[in-house]
């Protein structure tokens, strides 16, 4: 009996082009431990506890009087802002006359399992936004809130709306009953007392497994597959490490924050229905009465456009934009996307209120 | 206490392993006060409380097993009803590299669409929620564990460290506030 081999010798070339990316790819590219994701030269300008305050220096000059603080996440840091030149959030910020603050909220340890969202609103934010109104001599600021940052922020213009000219929401977790993503589902059902009990802070290992069951087979087998077969793309190549630099370095989130927050936003939901109390103080959507720019992705499986959208619709603001993209989560921020859409249009609405 | 007809085993042994270290506790509790700062005295009274977790640790593990069975049985269902649904879409082999590369695009989107539709679900939310708390629970038994040997060496307890933290925690939110209220202060007169 005779067989005939019918395999495609491209297929037997394939693996082995494979294979020999896979043995050079340390010969050509750095660990990601050897990349600093430092981009956009910055300052230092205040530190509060573990947090701290960055000022970019900018290349162009200032055209805009009223300074920018962006409130990062709470979840990975805040580098994705900032991840590559030409991918730069910030960058594009600056270039465009913005002045650029960031609030790095640092890496809590066990410490800090008591900080709570006073903490985050009234302390360490309302500090670096007097610090920066006192700096630029300006009354008011605009405020820049990302993800779960901007729920922070969105807390923080409810109760100090007289320091705020302009409130940027970008992909702000506000509705949890609304969102559809595995993050709600499994924020639902968690035990969040007993987990700050026991254990205190949030920790990392945790996060990652939330994230790793987000597009398990996409993001956990074929992103790598295709960082091997690119490995010759130095472009490529350089954008995956940064990338998976940024996502493998996420910060515990102290206990009383985390419990505050699932129970007051993923299962009871009280933000959204005016019912979220910081310290005894109503944090109330109808306080926010200035200029409001929210801004969605479309197909984000982090936070749903159905979470987010809602704080257009319960502002008090006459002033408000929303603005809906094509992009996910983190295509809204570090895209050419971003770069050509999302911060243009931002940009010619910030400039016109700031 | 007789146990002529325990209705769980594990109740059964329960009582069987606090009896002993009841007694031998009791024991120990009769040499004179010269031995009772000793370290076999500490080990005596802390043994009834080690071993009360470890028992504990068992119940908690059985119900833990039962979640983690339930998890990966979740996941295998899934597996299985995503491949048959792979196969159904793409029955033939592929021969060459631009149906190898279809082949693997059906494959990760009909596998990515089940698995989030799996973790999507409240059956897997409820069960996920059970597995991490018992997880926590058998945690819970070991920091108590942990706790009983930090008091034998005369360290605090976690629950004693984590008092001092709060009352850290406490102090400097209120200086943290005296601090912001008079910075602010300071800037509306010098604004005046």
């Amino acid at each position: 009996m005779q067989s005939e081999s019918k395999v495609d010798p491209k297929i037997i070339e394939e693996i082995l082009k494979f294979s020999k990316n896979v043995i050079e790819a340390p010969k050509l590219v750095s660990a990601p431990d050897e990349i600093s994701l430092e981009v956009t030269p910055n300052e230092t300008v205040q530190e509060i506890d573990k947090t701290r305050l960055l000022h970019y220096e900018s290349e162009v000059d200032k055209q805009h009087k009223t300074p920018l603080l962006i409130s990062y996440a709470l979840i990975n840091r805040f580098h994705i802002l900032d991840i590559q030149p030409e991918k730069s959030w910030v960058r594009n910020l600056l270039n465009q006359g913005f002045d650029v603050y960031m609030l790095d909220w640092g890496t809590p340890t066990s410490m800090d399992k008591y900080l709570d969202f006073d903490d985050y609103v009234n302390g360490y934010l309302d500090s670096y936004v007097e610090y920066i109104k006192n700096e630029s001599s300006s009354e008011k600021i605009s405020l820049q809130g990302y993800c779960t940052g901007a729920t922070i922020a969105t807390a923080y213009t409810t109760l100090h709306p007289e320091n705020v000219k302009n409130y940027i929401a970008t992909a702000p977790v506000i509705d949890g009953w609304r969102d559809t993503t595995v993050i709600s589902n499994l924020a639902k059902h968690m035990d969040v007392d007993k987990m700050v009990e026991i254990i205190g802070n949030m920790p990392p290992e945790f996060m990652y497994y939330c994230f790793s069951v987000l597009k398990p087979f996409e993001q956990g087998i074929e992103k790598y597959v295709k960082f091997f077969k690119n490995i010759d793309n130095k472009k490529f190549v350089d954008n995956f490490l940064r990338i998976e630099k940024w996502l493998g370095d996420t910060p515990p989130i102290p206990g009383e924050l985390f419990r505050q927050w699932i129970k007051d936003i993923y299962q009871d939901n009280l933000l959204i229905q005016n019912k979220m109390y910081i310290e005894g103080e109503h944090v109330d959507l109808k306080n926010i009465d200035m200029p409001v720019f929210t801004q969605v992705a479309v197909g984000d499986h982090l936070v749903s456009p159905e979470c987010s959208m809602p704080l257009h619709y319960a502002i008090g603001s006459e002033d408000k934009t929303l603005r809906m993209y094509p992009t996910g989560h983190v295509g809204m921020i570090a895209s050419s996307l971003s770069q050509k859409k999302v911060l243009p249009e931002l940009g010619e609405w910030l400039a016109k209120r700031s | 206490m007789q146990s002529e007809s325990p209705k769980d085993i594990t109740d059964y042994y329960k009582h069987l392993s606090l009896f002993w270290t009841d007694i031998m506790h009791l024991m120990s509790s009769k040499p004179q006060a010269l031995t009772s700062i000793g370290p076999m005295r500490a080990f005596a009274a802390n043994s009834k409380k080690v071993s009360t977790e470890l028992i504990e640790i068992n119940e908690d593990l059985m119900e833990f097993n039962q979640h983690l069975t339930e998890y990966y049985k979740q996941l295998s269902d899934t597996w299985s009803v995503a491949q048959k649904k792979v196969n159904l879409k793409a029955p033939e082999v592929p021969q060459d590299i631009e149906q190898i590369e279809a082949f693997k695009r059906i494959w990760i989107d009909i596998f990515d669409n089940d698995f989030t539709e799996l973790f999507d679900s409240s059956k897997f939310g409820e069960n996920y929620g059970k597995l991490v708390s018992k997880e926590l629970e058998l945690t819970k038994h070991w920091n108590n564990i942990t706790n009983v040997i930090l008091q034998s060496a005369n360290l605090p307890s976690k629950e004693e460290i984590d008092e001092v933290y709060k009352e850290i925690h406490s102090l400097k939110k209120r200086i943290g506030k005296l601090e912001l209220a008079l910075k602010k202060k300071e800037m509306k007169e010098n604004a005046k």
